[in-house]
């Protein structure tokens, strides 16, 4: 049998497309939330300046605790299932992400915002195109982090019956089969290699785009 | 209703009793003055002397503590502060454009907050662009940083007038130019000055750009007014020793008639030196990146003539290269009086002529609008 | 129920994976990261792997383990190890070449020899990012630790997949908050240390 026979047979027994299709449903859902969360909670200590150390330090926290931790910790509440996944990764990726676009929106030039007001520029209308546009690329570099804590959370999902390439994982270490790990454990890596290289590229086009640092 | 015109043309603003403190010490003192519609006023001073604090009075950036500024009649403090600064324009040095904005945005961002459509935005920005000299075709869509110090300056000016406001704030436009380009863009601005016929009251610490410019100028110092009046009440009839100072730089008018070329020319550098068989676009990028406007063509370390980037913006359609558009310019030597070689140039209407010591350029003179009025 | 002797087990397995796993960690990073500095191509490769690695999961590094050296203490050790090394050799050699050269120029002009130079210019100077890297590899360690009990290393994590197995809550969260608690305590105590080893002169 040729390395690709022995791939096609392992990727077809393990129901891999099916598996891949889940994990990246688990993990599109898991990043949307962060981002949506994240740039929230990022936008609302940036208007209160006074909450916005103790609310990054109590992040913070949750950063350290085990991530298969967090997950059991969830389980109670949210059942077996993708659940206690995508929960956990929000809550690991909410502090890239607020962070960022906190130092982000706190660190646009002074300069510009002066000049937006004298312009005419009511302060929401300088938050939305002044200040958020500016902190975009801190943003997208906060996301790009995210993205790689909810591949690497999502992935876990397997051991909480929530599908996912994680499963085939598990399975394959379970039943002890070399080849199905290899694979699976393989193509895993690469998938979120490539979608990190990917982010990466946005990254260093936006850097470019809004140019001056 | 924040888009609405708050008035069509200035008729009169008045600061009456102006004072603002920081701390215990007096940014503006007790200041009484008062702007006509359609004068472009200069408050002028030494730093600290409340020249910008007065300027950012007039659209509220900063508060007085006392007193009041009208506008036809209107106390500013009655008005909603957003929808007054839409009702005029505002020019800084350091110009502020968004970085992460074309020019076309930049300069259409207030029409689009105003509820503007497209259509009309857009034939606004080609016309303002058109206004400061900058073909909109090749500048529209570029970023601020593809742009040189001039060119941002124009198009600060452009956005200033995106709304046609009647008054203009200008907070030292031309500060951060070098002395040639800040004079070449003085002098457009004197033509566009005209044309527009807007109220603009204009901070600066240079006298000459002062003297140039000014319909009236205020002078402050520590906090207060010293003198107003037109640039010739200055020079003849200066309130003090200070005024008669400021006024006088360099004594340089009294004894105009001792001054050389050398005197008043600026040091040539190899930056304003371009070559005849350079291609114009290339010419373009050339200048953008060494922030010239106006460069002499050499062909074999022989001068062919002068040619400014207003000349070259055509290149695309016509792909000619630099000697072809190079036209004559006038050069002098560095002994040369200056009163002679400015009252020829005038004659030829030139403001840009070449110091040559025997056949090596060694300096630009650029015509001088003050010593032309008293020449 | 699980004996408490049972948890007390776990927590000392967990902790001796953990440490063991950082100071090999350490004991390799640091003299890589120096290396670096003396070969750009090095530094370059470390860098770009650093940063790849980064982004797989934990779960495939433990998992690929299995097939390529087995089960037990030691494949747990080199999973984990795989993740935490990065960070400190990253951050180290960051430290150490974010350095004003002028500084170094001068070093070098007063008669300071190469090692002089790295033990009392270079090293002080890099603290603050080195203890930064050891943080945050002790606390992926940590992590990673209870995952690679689904290997055979023990600790923690085998409390916790053996309430994973008959789903019971109590298991579950009996493994589960110890290696919290332990997470916590990394970052306290390592915040505490890092305020006590920055030079004084570089605290804020």
């Amino acid at each position: 049998m040729t390395l690709i026979q022995v791939i096609a047979e392992v990727w077809d027994k393990n129901l891999m497309t099916m598996r891949t299709i889940e994990h990246l449903q688990m993990f599109s859902i898991a990043l949307l939330l962060s981002i949506i969360i994240g740039v929230g909670v990022g936008v609302y200590i940036y208007s209160r300046p006074k909450i916005a150390n103790t609310v990054l330090n109590l992040l913070n926290i949750v950063e350290t605790i085990p991530d298969l931790a967090l997950i059991v910790v969830l389980l109670p509440v949210l059942r077996l299932g993708a659940g206690p996944a995508i929960a956990a990764s929000v809550l690991y990726s909410i502090l890239p992400i607020a962070r960022n676009t906190y130092t982000g929106l706190k660190g646009v030039d002074e300069e510009y915002t002066y000049v937006a007001h004298a312009l005419g520029l009511s302060p929401r209308e300088t938050l939305f195109k002044v200040r958020i546009p500016m902190s975009l690329p801190l943003v997208v570099g906060g996301i790009r982090i995210a993205l790689v804590f909810c591949m690497g959370v999502i992935t876990l999902g397997g051991l909480v019956a929530g599908g996912g390439l994680g499963t085939v994982l598990q399975n394959g270490i379970q039943l002890y089969q070399k080849d199905a790990i290899l694979i699976a454990g393989i193509w895993t890596g690469l998938l979120a290699v490539i979608l990190d290289a990917f982010a990466g590229i946005i990254e260093k086009k936006l850097h470019q785009r809004y140019g001056t640092w | 209703m924040q888009n609405e015109k708050l008035f069509d043309r200035i008729d009169y603003i008045r600061f009456k009793n102006i004072t603002k403190k920081y701390g215990s010490s007096f940014a503006i003192e007790d200041l009484d003055l008062g702007i006509e519609g359609g004068e472009l006023l200069i408050l002028i001073g030494p730093s600290g002397s409340g020249k910008t604090t007065t300027l950012r009075t007039i659209n509220r950036m900063i508060e007085q503590d006392s007193g009041s500024v009208t506008i036809n009649e209107i106390d500013t403090r009655e008005l909603d502060p957003v929808r007054l600064r839409r009702n005029m324009g505002y020019v800084i040095q350091n110009i502020g454009l968004f970085p992460h904005m074309t020019i076309a945005e930049n300069i259409g961002l207030v029409p689009k907050l105003g509820g503007w459509d497209k259509k009309k935005i857009e034939d606004r920005v080609r016309y303002l662009l058109d206004f400061v000299s900058l073909p909109p075709d090749m500048f529209m869509d570029r970023y601020p940083r593809q742009l040189s110090g001039g060119q941002q300056q124009r198009v600060g000016l452009a956005r200033a007038m995106a709304m046609d406001p009647p008054l203009l704030l200008m907070d030292e436009p031309f500060g951060a130019l070098d002395p040639i380009l800040r004079k070449q863009l003085q002098k457009e601005f004197l033509k566009i000055k005209k044309e527009i016929g807007k109220t603009i009251v204009f901070v600066t610490h240079d006298i000459e750009e002062a003297l140039i410019l000014g319909d009236r100028i205020a002078i402050m110092n520590q906090a207060k007014l010293v003198q107003v009046g037109t640039p010739e009440e200055l020079i003849f009839n200066p309130v003090n020793e200070m005024v008669a100072s400021i006024v006088d730089t360099d004594r340089k008018f009294k004894h105009m008639d001792t001054l050389k070329v050398k005197d008043l020319m600026s040091i040539f550098e190899d930056r304003y030196m371009i070559d005849a068989s350079l291609n114009a676009c290339d010419a373009v990028d050339k200048m953008t990146r060494s922030d010239v406007e106006t460069v002499f063509v050499f062909k074999d370390g022989e001068v062919l003539g002068q040619i400014r980037m207003m000349d070259l913006m055509k290149c695309k359609e016509e792909n000619i290269k630099v000697e072809e558009l190079a036209r004559p310019v006038k050069s002098f030597k560095p002994l040369d009086s200056v009163a002679f070689a400015l009252s020829d140039m005038k004659k030829s209407g030139e403001y840009l002529s070449l110091v040559m010591n025997s056949s090596k350029p060694v300096g630009i003179l650029v015509s001088d609008e003050v010593l032309l009025k008293l020449i | 129920m699980v004996a408490i002797e049972t948890v007390l087990d776990a927590t000392m397995e967990h902790i001796v994976l953990v440490y063991t796993t950082l100071l090999i960690s350490i004991v390799i990073s640091i003299p890589l990261a120096f290396l670096s500095l003396y070969s750009k191509k090095l530094a370059f490769l470390v860098m770009k792997f650093a940063n790849m690695v980064q982004a797989v999961p934990s779960f495939a590094v433990v998992a690929i383990m299995v097939p390529l050296i087995g089960i037990g203490f030691t494949p747990a050790v080199i999973a984990i190890m795989l993740r935490a090394l990065l960070p400190i050799i990253k951050n180290t050699y960051i430290g150490l070449s974010n350095i004003d050269p002028a500084l170094i120029d001068y070093a070098e002009g007063v008669g300071l020899s190469q090692w002089q130079i790295h033990r009392h210019i270079r090293l002080p100077n890099a603290y603050p990012a080195i203890f930064a890297g050891i943080k945050f590899a002790a606390i992926l360690a940590n992590s990673i630790a209870v995952l690679t009990a689904y290997i055979g290393s023990g600790g923690l994590g085998e409390i916790i997949f053996q309430g994973l197995i008959g789903y019971n809550t109590k298991t579950l969260l009996i493994g589960a908050i110890p290696a919290i608690v332990l997470a916590i305590l990394i970052e306290i105590s390592f915040t505490a240390m890092e305020k006590r080893l920055t030079p004084t002169h570089m605290k804020e």
